[in-house]
């Protein structure tokens, strides 16, 4: 989550002149470093005037809209992860690099089609024409590898599978970071000509009543209720759906009652290599993301936080999570904006969630007991 | 959840035909040497017994079959004159293969040191792996061995195992710039190792409390949220420094030295820069060689304790967990108190493995060793030198790193491309192959610093087809630990080769 780190901190620094006067007022320390460098000097008066602060409409509204932005995000990465896990119990670690690999994809076909001409709802159109073909291809791509690799390996303990992916995740952000160096482009930092691709109202602000709304925003909780209402409708309202759920709730029934299982493994994975493929293309307009190798891993850890305190398998839980998890780290990112100088505040918040979870509801929220090796 | 059915069972059953002997049935099917073979073999030799030269001249090549294959008879033979040997005798032949294993590392330098002004110089450079490469074969190795430990014998994989690694490098580091409280900058290395792994045991302890309430993916996943929380705490800790992503390295402290703490004369400080050299019988042993010795043999110390540990009834309790954990519960076993005091173990040998990488290195940065890929290369490790074998992740590693020197970048080493340079006329290696990229272009695109790549491939060729890693297989072949098996088979056929060319002598 370098990139995520960089842009706070551009953010922040950014932001400076908008801390209210309150908080610099002398004798609270805002920035200041205490023994232990990391719990700041903040006395209980600076927290307590930035909590209200924090409790202003204004900021709440502001922290709602990018928390909702943020959620789509997490969703969407995890989607995929939780249809696959659901179905097949493989926790599959390639998934990051699956969403990597969409990003770059995505943004090749982007910087390929738009020139400097390109009007804006084009610009759009052509971003639906990339996440079709990244979806084709990584279903495609996940098809294969379910096929060839994951299938053998359904007989075993689930760690075989888990470390197959593993295997698998080195293997491909090591082809990309060879492609993408073969184009003379750094596989660590952010693919930068992909931004410039952006119709001009995501890049901009929208004024929406008292706050600034990131025009990416917006169209990030559009996309991410659209991919929501898409997935949501084919796991109940279709008939292949219906026999997903069958399969997540008893493989061994759906397939006496003549279904082969088999072949909806591979649909399955591939319909999720698909999705996290779209994920990536949404991610690579996003600076605070971005096309880069790294993103692999700065997606996949999320993904799994998600996955896993949404309950391991339900569709449900893992919009809830996202919600829940992209909420707080609104909230995190704004706390550690104005009042708290700890860098990794967000991103550990994150991860005690999932500690959190883990042990006062070790299903998950929304998990049935009995899934995933309990 | 199993990992490795096959391994806690193999050795016991083994074993057990060993110390009979007496089923020659048995002793046959157990063996995993082909069966086409064996089936030859034996066919050839029931002839033998019945008219012994009469065998011989019907099947000449018949002798040569038998050989790879043992007999029962033979088998039992020598069951019963190693039964009649002094303990001393069978002690050191069941620990051959250990002393051999030894003597080659301990020889190592120095061959190595005379290898490379051989003529063969080029080629054996790029291929042996350094000295220097060596002592972080060791270190990572210990790391990965104490993650076989918790992860190969109670079959929990902790995806967080970095956690102990990082607090075994950070205390070094930490104490070793005079950071922490009531701890002078100069105290003893060997003290802070011990001192990092009992923090180490102790975090271990309480993460595994929380954490050993779950099994399977979420105990991995646990594991590793605990992991993140500590690297992502440890990366924006200004208490490091003013920039905690970059790390922590020590600059006053003289080097960390191995031995008797506060006994000058008997410790040796270890280090590139900052190491001792020594010199014994006219020769002068190197900063790096010393370093190589120390690390060496503290590791050995370190897996010899994880040996005897798994070897003693609680390591036994240990693989009950693994292979069936309900019933080892059901047994009467407490078997949350053993896991944790498996993971206590476990932490407290991964950060002496911390703290061995910081006292070499002399720094260390939160991503090379706190973050959940050095998990992974641990993982990487033990699969591919043997998952539940302890010291299989030893050689895994040495696998890994002598494939990433192998393919590393020039002055990294050593390795492919600078020995092709050397080798390969300029011509050569400017010649264009597909769209004007040249031979030397290619090598350095597609091998030069990918070595991910081809270990990532390999990974996933052991997970598919040689599940059990290096180790694992070579023990599955021979029917148990190799110390104990090999010198029983050479021991089966030597005597027997020996008889026939006696016999064949005599006519």
């Amino acid at each position: 989550m370098t990139a995520l780190l960089a842009a706070a901190i551009a953010s922040e620094a950014a932001s400076l002149p908008l801390v209210p006067p309150l908080l610099l007022a002398p004798g609270i320390d805002v920035v200041g470093s205490s023994a232990f460098g990391f719990l700041p000097g903040v006395t209980l008066v600076a927290l307590g005037s930035a909590l209200v602060e924090f409790l202003q409409p204004v900021n709440l509204l502001d922290v709602f809209l990018n928390g909702l932005a943020k959620s789509a995000l997490y969703i969407m990465i995890a989607v995929g992860l939780t249809l696959i896990f659901g179905l097949m119990g493989v926790l599959n670690f390639a998934h990051g690099s699956f969403t990597m690999i969409g990003a770059y994809l995505g943004g090749l076909i982007l910087v390929l089609t738009v020139s400097g001409a390109t009007g804006g709802l084009a610009r759009i159109g052509l971003f639906l024409v990339g996440v079709l073909v990244v979806f084709g291809v990584l279903a495609g791509l996940g098809g294969v590898l379910e096929v060839g690799l994951i299938r053998p390996l359904y007989d075993r303990s689930p760690v075989y599978q888990i470390l197959l992916t593993f295997g698998l995740t080195l293997v491909l952000d090591e082809l990309v970071r060879i492609v993408v160096s073969l184009y003379g482009l750094q596989p660590i930092s952010d693919w930068q000509n992909v931004f410039g691709t952006r119709p001009a109202f995501i890049a901009s602000s929208l004024g929406l009543g008292p706050v600034d709304v990131p025009g990416l925003a917006l169209f990030q909780i559009a996309f991410g209720v659209v991919t929501v209402g898409a997935v949501w409708a084919f796991l109940t309202r279709t008939r292949y759906g219906l026999i997903v759920r069958a399969g997540s709730e008893d493989p061994e029934m759906t397939e006496a009652l003549g279904i082969d299982v088999r072949r909806v493994f591979t649909v399955v994975f591939a319909l999720g290599a698909g999705i996290a493929g779209v994920a990536g293309v949404l991610l690579m307009w996003d600076p605070v993301w971005g096309a880069s190798v790294p993103l692999a891993a700065e997606t996949l850890l999320p993904a799994f936080v998600v996955v896993i305190v949404g309950g391991l398998g339900t569709f449900r839980g893992t919009v809830v999570a996202g919600v829940l998890v992209g909420m707080v780290d609104a909230a995190m990112t704004w706390w550690f904006q104005n009042a708290i100088s700890f860098t990794g505040l967000p991103q550990i918040t994150i991860f005690l969630i999932l500690v959190i979870v883990l042990i006062a509801r070790p299903q998950g929220l929304f998990g049935v007991e009995g899934v995933g090796g309990h | 959840m199993a990992i490795n059915p096959n391994h806690g069972s193999d050795p016991e059953t083994n074993s057990g035909d060993e110390q009979s002997g007496a089923d020659p049935e048995t002793a046959n099917g157990a063996d995993a040497d082909g069966g086409t073979e064996s089936g030859v073999g034996t066919e050839a030799d029931g002839g033998a017994e019945a008219d012994p030269p009469a065998g011989r001249q019907a099947e000449p090549e018949s002798g040569l079959e038998s050989e790879t294959a043992p007999t029962a008879e033979t088998g039992t033979r020598s069951v019963e004159e190693s039964g009649t040997l002094a303990w001393p005798a069978r002690y050191a032949r069941d620990h051959l293969v250990h002393i051999a294993v030894l003597a080659v590392l301990l020889l190592y330098p120095g061959v190595y040191a005379l290898l490379i002004d051989s003529p063969l110089r080029s080629e054996l450079v790029a291929l042996l792996p350094e000295v220097e490469t060596m002592i972080a074969v060791f270190y990572f190795g210990l790391f990965a061995m104490s993650f076989d430990f918790i992860s190969g014998y109670t079959g929990y994989l902790d995806f967080g195992h970095a956690v102990f690694y990082g607090t075994g490098a950070y205390v070094v580091l930490l104490a070793g710039s005079g950071k922490v409280p009531l701890l002078p900058a100069e105290t003893p290395f060997v003290l802070l190792l011990v001192l990092a792994g009992l923090l180490a045991a102790t975090l271990a302890s309480l993460i595994g409390a929380l954490s050993f309430r779950l099994s399977g993916v979420y105990f991995a996943m646990i594991t590793l949220g605990f992991g993140q929380v500590v690297y992502v705490f440890v990366r924006g800790w200004e208490f490091i420094g003013s920039n905690p992503r970059d790390g922590l390295a020590v600059s006053e402290r003289s080097g960390f030295e191995i031995g008797v703490p506060f006994v000058d004369s008997l410790s040796l400080a270890i280090g590139q820069l900052t190491g001792d050299e020594f010199s014994v019988l006219a020769t002068t042993l190197s900063t790096s060689e010393v370093s190589y010795y120390l690390v060496g043999l503290v590791v050995l110390v370190c897996y010899l304790a994880m040996q005897r540990i798994i070897h003693s009834p609680f390591g036994r309790v240990m693989v009950a967990i693994r292979e069936n954990e309900d019933r080892a519960a059901a047994i009467g076993y407490n078997t949350f108190r053993y896991k944790l005091g498996a993971f206590a173990i476990s932490g407290f040998f991964a950060a002496i493995a911390g703290g061995l990488f910081a006292g070499f290195q002399r720094a260390a940065t939160p991503d090379s060793s706190f973050f959940f890929l050095v998990t992974g290369d641990a993982l990487l490790a033990a699969i591919i030198g043997g998952f539940g074998t302890l010291a299989g992740p030893l050689y895994g590693r040495l696998f890994d790193e002598g494939v990433r020197e192998f393919l590393s970048k020039a002055g990294e080493g050593g390795g492919l491309l600078p020995y092709l340079r050397e080798h390969l006329s300029e011509a050569t290696l400017g010649t264009d192959l597909v769209g004007g990229i040249t031979v030397q272009g290619a090598i350095e695109t597609f091998l030069n610093g990918h070595a991910s790549l081809y270990i990532g491939a390999l990974f996933v060729l052991f997970v598919l087809f040689v599940p059990d890693g290096l180790l694992g297989a070579i023990r599955a072949r021979l029917g148990g630990p190799i110390a104990k098996r090999l010198p029983d088979r050479i021991g089966e056929r030597l005597p027997e080769r020996f008889e026939r060319y006696w016999k064949a002598l005599e006519r």
